[in-house]
């Protein structure tokens, strides 16, 4: 009994932990994306609210919350809210299979630092992450409206082709590790001394293009394209609900899909890695901080990568996005799957 | 113990959703104007109350391949992770699998299902 009750403390802390960098880090990534965009275009971004804009997102999050609740009147009730928890439920839920760093002991109790280290950590990933065409289908379609009907088709067309091409370029590096928890396939490559990367380089390149696309980041934001359908599936929602969808697909979704390539292919938490011989820590000085501080710079760094595409690259067409899917990302990843079958037992040893 | 975890998450965040669907009814405030609740139109009224008729029949397709490819991604996840225990043997089956699935996607391919369905254009 006291062993349920110490695991359900841990459990509440670590859900509360979650929420609060989940919520807070993404509410706070709107100010950083915005202060890159400005720095991008040589602007000096928000300087008024607070300290060079630092008090900004609780500025947009006030303003939000109040906001009038307007619903359009031809839409559908209950399929336009319930859109609402379909886009955040499933994005957030991700984060539960993330380890952030390797187990540690407090106070006597083996800790570690993730939710829960389920043995088909990928495969839930993926499937909560295909639950987000739904909550984007249905706001389109319960909106009721041309401009987010439009954007909410040319998403969901764009997610189902691009969700079939990160399944299969996944499975390259779960080969090499023979394993779907998240945990163990950070700690085998530990253990083989090999980040992912340096096998799966063609299978990163898709992971990034599909992760793109999936998020709705230029170059692949077509379900957005402001010059044309105004702000796509989201443009009959107001106040919080509004302030949801792009804070769910543009940060939550970015950081969660950033920090399953850092676990896929660049090693988690481990410090730089040379291939077959070992790790280099320049951070050592940290000692046992210096996995997590790891961990976070990677995905940070992924994070600005894709804040520096969008900010700079022009736009595709739909029709262009899912060919690309089809036709070139999808026999790349076959070829990179049987190349990888092939190679997988010089790695096991 | 693992999935209990996340069911305990799973109903925080629906909580969490929630506070989210119904905070502006509650804090926003709330004016009467007869157009306030519009379908979102560039300045002229409707042609048709309901816009749910007209989509592009591009996106039909791509759905059914996804249905084709990514039951067949779900058949490989479990090889992918027991691959390492089938030796010689497990390598074959696949490689005759990525075949067949090579060959459904050039059979797309050359039937015209992997381009974009463009409308006719008619004057």
């Amino acid at each position: 009994m006291e062993g349920f009750v110490a695991w359900l403390i841990i459990t509440l802390i670590k859900i509360l932990v979650i929420l609060a960098v989940v919520l807070g880090v993404g509410a706070y990534l709107t100010l950083l994306e915005r202060k890159v965009a400005a720095h991008i275009q040589r602007r000096p971004g928000p300087m008024v609210v607070g300290w060079h804009g630092l008090l900004q997102p609780l500025a947009d999050g006030l303003k939000l919350l109040t906001k009038e609740d307007l619903f359009p009147r031809y839409g559908n009730k209950f399929l336009y809210n319930l859109a609402l928890v379909m886009a955040l439920v499933p994005a957030t839920l991700v984060f539960a299979v993330i380890p952030f760093g390797p187990e540690f002991e407090l106070f006597g109790i083996k800790i570690k630092p993730m939710l829960t280290d389920v043995n088909i950590g990928i495969l839930l990933v993926f499937a909560l992450g295909s639950m987000a065409v739904f909550s984007i289908a249905l706001a389109g379609w319960a909106s009721n409206s041309k401009y987010a009907l439009i954007g909410s088709m040319r998403k969901a067309g764009i997610i189902v082709s691009y969700e079939v091409v990160i399944t299969f370029a996944v499975m390259g590096p779960i080969i090499l590790a023979g394993t779907l928890s998240t945990y163990d396939i950070v700690q085998k490559q530990i253990d083989q001394k090999l980040w992912y990367i340096w096998l799966q380089p063609i299978a990163f390149v898709v992971y990034m293009f599909a992760m793109l696309a999936e998020t709705g980041r230029v170059p692949f934001d077509v379900q957005e394209a402001e010059a044309e359908l105004v702000t796509g599936f989201t443009v009959e929602y107001g106040g919080m609900k509004f302030g949801l969808f792009p804070l769910v697909e543009w940060y939550i979704e970015v950081l969660s899909l950033s920090a399953i390539a850092v676990v896929l292919f660049l090693g988690g938490w481990s410090p730089i890695n040379i291939p077959f011989l070992g790790f280099l820590d320049p951070l050592f000085f940290l000692g046992p901080l210096s996995p997590f501080v790891w961990f976070i710079l990677k995905v940070s760094l992924l994070f600005l990568f894709v804040l520096w595409l969008h900010w700079t690259l022009p736009r595709y067409r739909i029709d262009q996005i899912a060919e690309t899917a089809w036709k070139v990302m999808l026999p790349l990843t076959f070829v990179n799957l049987v190349f990888t079958a092939i190679i997988a037992p010089l790695i096991w040893r | 113990m693992g999935y209990i975890a996340l069911l305990i998450f799973l109903f925080i965040l629906i909580g969490l959703a929630l506070v989210f669907v119904f905070v502006n009814k509650l804090l926003g405030p709330k004016s009467s104007d007869a157009l306030q609740d519009y379908p979102y139109e560039c300045g002229v009224p409707l042609y048709d109350k309901s816009a749910q008729s007209t989509f592009h029949q591009g996106y039909y397709l791509l759905g059914l391949l996804l249905l084709l490819f990514d039951i067949e991604a779900a058949f490989l996840f479990p090889w992918t992770v027991v691959y390492r225990y089938l030796g010689i043997f497990g390598f074959i089956e696949m490689a005759l699998f990525i075949l067949i699935l090579t060959y459904g996607l050039v059979y797309a391919w050359r039937k015209g299902a992997l381009n974009w369905q463009f409308e006719e254009e008619s004057l």
